[in-house]
């Protein structure tokens, strides 16, 4: 089970978890709703290890991976880099693979710069899944790229076999999910479905 | 064509905007050459200012002995050795400040007084110290080097991404992978740009030092006795060469660094 119990999670005065509790199966892909800002991305920094949190307890399977909600590319290191530089040494021949599940063949070679927005997104998603880890938590993993690409992409991850965790807006990408837990906040809480 | 056109186009306009100015200040060279030849004492006015013309017949002449080579070598060795030692400190102090707060607390006094010291102050102390006159020109131009690369090296490790730091850690990148990949090319154009402004300080420097202190193979040396023996085209003669080999090592620096950083945002 991945959950989180009674967690506090304050930025200077404001308060966007507020002893929040949440349990989540470990399978599937679950999708976290909800307005911007609601804490949705605290939340899942909270369950990468990112985000200390103030009591409470965090369970998550081990060597949690996330995709941060910016895509954080290096722009001095190629695509392939990208993906390599994640890879162990003896595992470095799978990038191919990884760009392919993102559908980034064929531009191993540029760099993040010459990328579009939809690309560069891709590419974070192909690093963050190449790195590996039981569980991926996705931050906006979609933003950017086209409803029909992504939920190809979205079915070779879910394909993978690891449990995934994401947020986001789009009603396309929400009904592809196995469950969706609506949020509000902040301080964040459980929507009313 | 159209390409071959516009790049033959770009490449004159380049090439113009050098030889325009150059043409210009030479002119008034050659023209202040004249007016001070006229109202000194006609035939005698090279001893203040020998025309361009005068001072490029010495700079052929003393090019065709090997003593000038030998100068040349040695002050060139000497001043990058000085430039490489201050570049390497310099870059070591601003990771230890940047790694531990007491290394900032201890040092950041002596790089203040670093700065504040002339000079010529310098030139003398070492002089006292080193255990031979060769030595004071690449120590001298190492302390002028020293606190530019600290500054700048330390400024660039300070504005390294702190998002590509975080996202380094959560894929799991060792130390020197995130010191390989995030820190060093994050922090080289800010060394590029310290290195630039050292390289400068660290010729005007030294050559001051060998003047001051005399080694016997230097380029200050020569600007010295030529100085004396009021061989004034001598003077200005050596000075085009210390300018000549200055831009030569700056290019040669900038070429390294770009290969270095070779892959960086296209």
């Amino acid at each position: 089970m991945i959950s989180v119990q009674n967690i506090t999670v304050c930025f200077g005065e404001k308060v966007v978890l507020n002893r929040f509790s949440l349990a989540l199966p470990e399978t599937g892909v679950t999708a976290l709703s909800g307005p911007s800002g609601c804490g949705k991305t605290t939340l899942l920094r909270v369950l990468a290890g990112l985000q200390p949190s103030r009591g409470g307890a965090v369970s998550v399977p081990e060597r949690p991976t996330i995709l941060f909600q910016e895509n954080r590319l290096l722009p001095w290191r190629t695509v392939e880099q990208h993906i390599t530089d994640v890879l162990p040494r003896a595992r470095r021949g799978e990038a191919p693979r990884w760009l392919e599940l993102a559908e980034l063949e064929g531009e191993e070679k540029a760099y993040p710069g010459q990328l579009s927005g939809g690309m560069g997104r891709r590419l974070a998603l192909a690093r963050a899944l190449a790195c590996g880890g039981g569980l991926y938590l996705l931050d906006e993993p979609f933003a950017g790229v086209d409803a029909g690409r992504a939920g190809r992409i979205l079915e070779r991850v879910r394909a993978l076999g690891v449990p995934v965790v994401l947020s986001s807006h789009e009603a396309e990408l929400l009904a592809l999910c196995d469950r969706v837990i609506p949020l509000a906040g902040p301080p964040l809480c459980l929507a009313e479905a | 064509m159209r390409t071959s056109t516009t790049f033959r186009n770009q490449t004159a306009g380049k090439i113009l905007r050098v030889v325009i100015p150059l043409a210009f200040w030479l002119g008034v060279w050659q023209l202040a050459a004249v007016w001070v030849d006229t109202v000194y004492q006609p035939g005698r006015g090279y001893l203040l200012l020998p025309a361009p013309t005068l001072v490029a017949q010495r700079l052929v002449t003393l090019m065709g002995e090997s003593a000038f080579w030998q100068a040349a070598a040695v002050s060139l060795g000497r001043i990058f050795g000085g430039f490489a030692l201050g570049a390497a400190a310099g870059t070591a102090a601003a990771v230890l400040t940047a790694a531990c707060p007491w290394a900032e607390w201890l040092l950041g006094p002596a790089v203040k007084v670093i700065r504040a010291v002339p000079v010529a102050s310098f030139i003398v102390l070492v002089l006292l110290w080193a255990p031979s006159t060769g030595w004071v020109p690449a120590i001298v131009s190492a302390l002028m080097v020293l606190p530019v690369v600290w500054g700048n090296v330390g400024r660039g490790i300070g504005e390294t991404d702190p998002l590509l730091l975080e996202a380094a850690r959560a894929y799991r990148f060792g130390r020197g992978k995130t010191l390989r990949l995030v820190y060093v090319p994050s922090v080289l154009p800010y060394f590029a740009s310290g290195c630039a402004t050292a390289l400068g300080l660290a010729w005007k420097a030294g050559v001051a030092a060998e003047v001051l202190c005399q080694p016997r193979l230097a380029i200050g040396t020569r600007l010295y006795r030529a100085k004396i023996t009021l061989e004034t085209p001598d003077v200005f003669a050596w000075t085009a060469v210390v300018i000549a080999l200055s831009l030569l090592l700056e290019v040669a620096l900038g070429a390294a660094l770009r290969r270095l950083g070779r892959g960086a945002k296209p």
